[in-house]
């Protein structure tokens, strides 16, 4: 069974319809890929699993569990944690304390087993993605490739069962983008899942065991990322009917 | 059913005003973003140009109305737009909130000096066609009344067609979804939202004239009142709907009617003979329950101009000490009036310290702080004194003003419930509403409430005398009716809740609380549930509001139900706070104390100097006291705008020289301390003192800067950076500018490199 399973999920804006009868799933240790277009959805579909849009149609489901009537918190409560493709930083605090306060909030409704340090476990992240060095600076001074990683530390802080990622890699130089493709990889050893929106192609096809691709609001293929590469409705997509032929 | 019919037909007569008010609100904030808190102002002064037109020029009616509403209505509305609206792109809610409040002061203010200064003036305003009616279904319908009917479908329908059926509404409407976008479309937003100020204008100016008859002689706050009826309409139009709000318009008319047909206009049931001013503020709550769950908000502060540092636990500490130390030193100098001017301001900050934790922090508004404060007097008086009055109880006891506190905590959040999960703006209409309901109802209740509950029988009195008369404390031996030991009790009070706050902010819960005010959207992901985080914050927020407000009370004596509960006050203490610097404990100080000068000590000061020098009396008293009087608040409140993290941060940065040069700022205390000795010991005056501390607060940080320039370039550069395009044109290139280069790049070292690269 997958951890998260997207079954039928539509999303309509008045008359115009975001998504169409999606079906997407994830697995435990594994990363999956989520490609298209811009406009294609993507980012549309996160905001459904979060819960911070309401589906119009189709269910969310989590470890078997119905969540699509859930409110966010209760969904992050669940394991879900996402970074944002437009920064959501908190802007009033420093990058250490953006990473921090995920943690002292987890710590909030997390079981008491589970609590953790949030100093330490903060420590612990920020030294992980590489932040330490600009841990007390201002979250709104520090480049974009670096805040999206400040992103990914506070949701690795509420120890995500399934972590939803929404263009990690932009703003970060290509070997920042390989460093980071590794440390995907070591994050989903432990059992999470990773669902991974991205536009460098490079970085979906050489970490993603599978990948789902949508467009205009509908999904046109699945399949690993050689199956991926040679699907002619992808290639349609991608680059127009007549441009590849 | 006849008469039921004749009411209906005046309800709807009435609504009709309101929906050409409320459908200007809605042009205004569907494509500007800003509610448009001055709309009432605006109408008011509309009305007085008419009549000034009518009555003292004799101006025929017709082109009266059209000079009125076509010209100068229009013509406020965009010099409105130019000089103020503008200046707010990339500010926060709660700065786009103040500053039309501040226009709502000002426009106010203007008139009040315009028209009332010699306070006697007597404008009846009459209607139209000499109050000629026509008989409609029995009812006898003025003609007046049927213009208002008419122009409200005209309007309603030309808007809605203008909005959603044109090139030019879409546009407008685009300009509040995302104005660069807009401009790089080719789009012109800043004419289109002169345009919209303009047409809101017009509408204002409208309803203001046509409701104008209806008040007898004309007053400024009432007909602004009675405009501010309007703004539920727009309300259940979400604020973007016109036929929204032409319903909701309709239906606040005609329950207002209903509730005079079933009470007999009031005479029917005693306690509830002001149930019909506050109809209005009951729809908005039934409003605000109905409107549908909004989204979860994302970091729309990021790209704001507010920024707020917090103290460090050291120095909120010495802080406070030195709070103290200094209003103990300036009591010692002060005559007695001068003390009673700084303890009215002392409990002012300590009702505006509330704000800090709310607003500051949480990002949350609450426009109804006299309301806490009459609130917790009721609720302290009702335990210390009671009916018996003065004579059993001489001093305020500790377990009133517990009881205070939670009483305004569970009121605070009973209010807040229906609003959080909406938008700050609306939670600021629920509490500004929710103040205009405990007015009529509670403070202007003069009758004793029997009631009699499972065979209980009691009586309250609330405001039976229109007064109450609150003890001050009398503990530990001091008697606290002295007022130089209440200032201190105050100060104290102030200065341990400050504190507290800046310790509450350095904790877990404070920066989930600032998590919480940058991006809901994030903190809901992250687990957070908001709503109760919202909810606990609001609570505290109010205690704390009890508490400062029982004290004001205190400081007030006896206070009576007309003295500050109309919402005015409450508008104006907010507006003051976020001027002084909202998210500091200090801004908060400084509101108090400011609003006290401004409004006591300021008139007073130029009334003595226009009395000591006759000759001038035309500036001191005449200008320079009336505008201080009328439109001084306003005016801070208008330049927010230019500075939205307010006052305090400024006076912060004033004195940052002096943080970099310790033994200077030593040398400097240790100055003002020997002043002090000195004009306590009466060998200088009083005046001296004020003119040299004021004179060295300016002098010494500018003496500082030139004397160890280095020291304050550097800090400089690390806290406001510099046009990095620029570094090296109008001073020479520095290794430190590398780091900087470096830095802004992304390519950078640990941040302390900066300053330890020699320059």
């Amino acid at each position: 069974m997958s951890l998260l399973e997207c079954r039928n999920v539509g999303m309509k804006f008045g008359g115009a319809a975001a998504l169409s009868e999606v079906n997407v799933t994830a697995e435990a240790g594994t990363i999956t890929g989520l490609i298209g277009p811009n406009g294609a959805g993507k980012t549309t579909l996160f905001n459904c699993i979060t819960g911070l849009l309401d589906p119009t149609a189709g269910q969310i489901i989590l470890d078997g569990k119905d969540i699509t009537a859930l409110p966010p918190f209760k969904r992050a409560r669940g394991g879900v944690a996402r970074t944002f493709q437009r920064l959501e930083l908190f802007t009033s605090l420093t990058v250490r304390e953006n990473v921090q306060v995920a943690g002292e909030i987890r710590n909030r409704w997390g079981s008491r087993r589970g609590r953790v340090d949030p100093s330490d476990e903060c420590a612990r992240v920020l030294e992980m993605l590489g932040l330490t060095e600009l841990a007390d600076r201002d979250v709104s001074e520090i480049p974009t490739g670096m805040a999206r990683r400040v992103e990914m530390g506070r949701a690795l802080m509420t120890r995500p069962r399934i972590l939803l990622l929404d263009e990690p890699a932009s703003g970060q130089d290509e070997q920042e983008t390989e460093e980071f493709g590794e440390l995907l990889i070591q994050l989903c050893a432990d059992g999470t899942a990773i669902l991974l929106v991205e536009h460098d192609v490079s970085l979906v096809m050489r970490v993603c065991s599978y990948i789902q691709v949508l467009d205009f609001g509908r999904i046109i293929a699945t399949g690993t990322p050689s199956d991926i590469q040679t699907n002619q409705a992808v290639l349609d997509a991608y680059l127009g009917e007549d441009q590849h032929a | 059913m006849q008469d039921f019919l004749a009411y209906t037909v005046l309800g709807l007569c009435l609504g009709s005003v309101y929906a050409i008010a409320a459908t200007g609100l809605v042009v205004t904030y569907s494509t500007s973003g800003v509610f448009n808190f001055a709309h009432g102002a605006v109408a008011t002064m509309s009305a007085l140009i008419f009549w000034q037109l009518r009555f003292d020029w004799d101006v025929p009616a017709p082109i009266a109305i059209v000079l009125t509403v076509c010209v100068f209505a229009p013509l406020i509305g965009l010099l409105l737009e130019i000089v103020v609206i503008r200046g707010l792109q990339g500010t926060s809610e709660v700065t786009r909130l103040v500053t039309p409040i501040a226009l709502l002061l000002g426009v106010n203010g203007a008139a009040t000096w315009i028209w009332f200064r010699s306070g006697s003036r007597n404008i009846v305003p009459k209607k139209f066609f000499g109050g000629s009616k026509v008989d409609i279904l029995g009812q006898a319908v003025f003609y007046h009344q049927l213009i208002g009917v008419a122009l409200a479908v005209l309007i309603a329908g030309a808007l809605y067609i203008l909005l959603f059926r044109t090139r030019m509404g879409v546009t407008m409407r685009a300009t509040v979804d995302d104005r660069s976008l807009l401009m790089l479309n080719g789009g012109r937003p800043d004419r289109m939202s002169m345009f919209s100020w303009a047409i809101g204008a017009a509408l204002a100016g409208l309803a203001g004239v046509l409701l104008s008859p209806q008040q007898g002689a004309l007053q400024i706050f009432a007909l602004t009142l009675l405009i501010f009826d309007a703004y539920p309409a727009a309300i259940v139009g979400r604020l973007r709907s016109v036929p929204l709000a032409y319903a909701g318009a309709m239906v606040l008319g005609l329950s207002k009617l209903y509730f005079d047909w079933a009470s007999d206009a009031g005479q029917k049931w005693l306690a509830l003979r002001n149930m019909r001013n506050a109809i209005p503020a009951l729809l908005l709550f039934g409003a605000l329950l109905i409107l549908p769950q909004d989204r979860l908000r994302g970091a729309i502060v990021a790209r704001t101009r507010e920024r707020f540092r917090v103290p460090t636990m050291r120095q909120a500490v010495a802080w406070g000490g030195v709070l103290i130390a200094v209003i103990w030193m300036l009591q010692t100098l002060m005559s007695g009036a001068a003390v009673i001017s700084l303890a009215n301001g002392m409990s002012l900050s300590l009702l505006a310290i509330s704000l800090v934790l709310l607003t500051g922090y949480a990002g949350e508004i609450n426009l109804a702080i006299f309301t806490f404060a009459g609130i917790a007097l009721i609720a302290a008086w009702q335990f210390d004194v009671g009916p018996g009055g003065l004579a059993t109880k001489e001093s305020l006891s500790v377990p009133a003003i517990l009881l205070a506190i939670c009483v305004c905590a569970v009121v605070g959040g009973l209010i807040a419930l229906p609003a959080l999960r909406l938008r700050g703006l609306y939670l600021g209409l629920a509490t500004f509403a929710f103040g205009i309901v405990v007015n009529q109802l509670v403070f202007l209740q003069t009758a004793s409430l029997h009631a009699n509950i499972f065979g209980l029988k009691f009586t309250v009195n609330l405001f039976t005398t229109g007064s109450l008369t609150m003890p001050k404390p009398h503990w530990f031996g001091i008697n606290f009716n002295d007022q130089r030991n209440f200032l201190m009790l105050m100060t104290v009070m102030f200065a341990l809740i400050g504190i507290g706050l800046i310790a509450l902010r350095r904790s877990a819960y404070g920066r989930m609380v600032v998590a919480m005010k940058d991006s809901p959207a994030a903190c809901a992901t992250l687990g957070l549930n908001v709503t109760r985080l919202k909810l606990g914050v609001f609570m505290l927020s109010s205690g704390i509001s009890g508490l400062g407000g029982l004290m004001w009370a205190c400081q007030q004596r006896t206070l009576a139900n007309n003295n500050g509960f109309d919402g005015f006050q409450s508008l104006t203490l907010f507006l003051i706070a976020v001027v002084g610097g909202i998210g500091y404990v200090s801004g908060a100080l400084l509101a108090g104390i400011f609003l006290s000068v401004l409004s006591v000590v300021g008139p007073n000061v130029l009334n003595k100097l226009g009395a000591d020098y006759p000759g001038l009396h035309w500036l001191f008293v005449s200008t320079l006291g009336n505008f201080t009087k009328f439109v001084g608040p306003a005016l801070v409140g208008i330049g927010l705008g230019k500075n939205p993290t307010g006052i305090a941060e400024q006076v912060m940065e004033g004195f940052r020289p002096l943080r970099r040069t310790p033994g200077a700022a030593a040398v400097w205390g240790l100055g003002i301390f020997g002043l002090w000795i000195l004009a306590w010991q009466e060998v200088i005056g009083n005046w001296t003192f004020a003119v040299a501390v004021i004179l060295s607060a300016v002098l010494v940080p500018m003496i500082i800067k030139a004397l160890y320039p280095d020291k304050y370039i550097e800090e400089e550069l690390a806290i406001h950076g510099e046009d990095l395009d620029q570094i090296g044109l109008g001073r020479p290139f520095r290794l430190s500018d590398q780091a900087m280069l470096d830095n802004a790049l992304g390519i950078v070292p640990p941040p302390r490199e900066v300053s330890h690269v020699a320059p």
